[in-house]
């Protein structure tokens, strides 16, 4: 389980999010959805223990077993194959797991290519790659597919969907698009202006909006 | 028309003849930049790997003082190392003053600032994405920091050609504490000052040449690694 208590992150002297206390389950779905600058970047960087906050608390259980993917992942120089291998422990079965998790996601055939010459779409899809390449009890996403065509986000949705049924590890991601929230979520957290405004089951919370601004967010949707 | 033809003539027989001088002060110069740039890159790369990939108060100061040194004036920098190895100064007893020893150190002064900043400004791209990523998937601290050198390996070489570009070109600090000694302190800079205020044109073209020739060669040689690593 991770929580937040009490976080507080402030640049420049703004407030840039605000949560009195928000807790994730143990192997459930998170859907962080909400317009730009509402915060979801800076929660999962939080999360993930990449930013401090100002103040307040935040509590992993297994602080080791967490993997993160910020929204513009590093492609590394080396190999592809490299790339996904630098996520995993050297043991004897390093390979074999790296060009699994590349399958997953349709990049078998770009083993030997060079993560820096792999379009943006690729790269993201790679480092999803990295991230499912070793069983881990917390994923934090930032748009995982904001950069990938129809077919590769297909590809990283299901993927996520199988690794997250069959490792049983907690699910956070942030979307622009409330459709995949509904695809990959089971709770859809609506932040506006750095705090929660809504958190819900995710159909519940798409569906039935009970605030004015995740309303005016969701109608665009409905359109 | 015959005169032009003569010159030429006379440039090439220094090309590629064997003028002691000539080679003497080619030997010198190359020997002189190559351990200036090497010293000042072993000195400036990982102060600005520090600078660019760290964050602490006094950041904005110490970069303020980098800046300057960057721009620092090569007769300045002279200036400095002369006073301190001259013989009432505090490095007078090393009589160091008038050797290539000297010209090197005055090169150090010179070029490191500029290192360090060109360091710190290509890692300072780098370093948050790449940190941020390699936190991501788990890696320490300490692998983040040899993944970002690793990372900027090409731009380092780049700096390090940039630093010895710098030292090959240079004369105001290099003629103040070099003197322009025959056989000992001469570079071509300095030849090239001095054979053009004597009127020898020829030898000061040859030299002038050669400088062009090992400038095109550095560009070329950056131009490759970046090629051969995938980043041009």
């Amino acid at each position: 389980m991770i929580s937040v208590r009490d976080v507080l992150v402030q640049v420049g002297g703004r407030v840039i999010l605000d949560i009195p206390l928000l807790k994730f389950e143990e192997g459930r779905r998170y859907g962080l959805i909400g317009e730009n600058g509402s915060g979801k970047t800076t929660l999962l960087r939080v999360l993930a223990g990449t930013l401090l906050p100002t103040q307040g608390q935040v509590t992993r259980q297994n602080p080791n077993s967490l993997g993160y993917m910020p929204q513009a992942p590093y492609a590394f120089s080396f190999s592809v194959l490299r790339n996904v291998e630098m996520a995993l422990e050297n043991t004897p079965e390093r390979r074999d797991n790296a060009v699994r998790a590349l399958e997953a996601v349709g990049m078998r055939n770009f083993l030997a290519a060079r993560g820096n010459k792999l379009s943006g779409g690729e790269a993201q899809r790679m480092a999803v790659a990295r991230m499912i390449a070793r069983p881990r009890k917390l994923l934090l996403l930032d748009e995982p597919t904001s950069s990938t065509d129809i077919r590769g986000t297909d590809s990283i949705e299901n993927t996520l969907l199988d690794y997250a049924r069959n490792s049983g590890c907690t699910l956070i991601f942030s979307t622009h698009s409330p459709a995949q929230a509904l695809r990959l979520a089971q709770e859809v957290i609506f932040l506006h202006q750095g705090k929660i405004l809504e958190k819900g089951p995710a159909l519940e919370v798409l569906e039935n909006p009970q605030t004015e601004s995740a309303r005016l967010f969701l109608q665009h949707w409905r359109i | 028309m015959a005169k032009t033809m003569d010159v030429i003539r006379e440039i090439f027989g220094l090309l590629f003849g064997q003028d002691p001088e000539l080679r003497q002060i080619i030997g010198v110069t190359l020997r002189m930049s190559t351990l200036s740039a090497l010293v000042s890159a072993l000195v400036g790369i990982p102060l600005g790997v520090i600078l660019g990939s760290t964050e602490f108060k006094a950041k904005r100061f110490v970069n303020r003082i980098l800046h300057t040194l960057m721009g620092l004036p090569p007769v300045v920098a002279g200036l400095i190392v002369f006073l301190f190895l001259s013989r009432s100064g505090p490095l007078g007893t090393l009589k160091l003053l008038f050797t290539v020893t000297a010209m090197v150190i005055a090169q150090i002064v010179l070029i490191t600032p500029i290192m360090t900043g060109l360091t710190a400004n290509i890692v300072s791209v780098k370093a948050p994405l790449i940190h941020e990523t390699a936190a991501g998937i788990g890696l320490r601290p300490f692998q983040r920091m040899l993944y970002i050198i690793y990372e900027c390996r090409v731009q380092f070489v780049s700096t390090l050609l940039t630093g010895f570009g710098r030292a090959i070109a240079e004369v105001g600090a290099v003629q103040m504490v070099g003197g322009n000694v025959q056989f000992k302190t001469r570079v071509m800079t300095t030849a090239i000052m001095m054979q053009t205020n004597m009127g020898h044109f020829e030898f000061a073209i040859a030299l002038g040449i050669v400088l062009l020739v090992i400038a095109f060669l550095i560009n070329s040689l950056v131009s490759r690694i970046q090629e051969s690593a995938g980043l041009a």
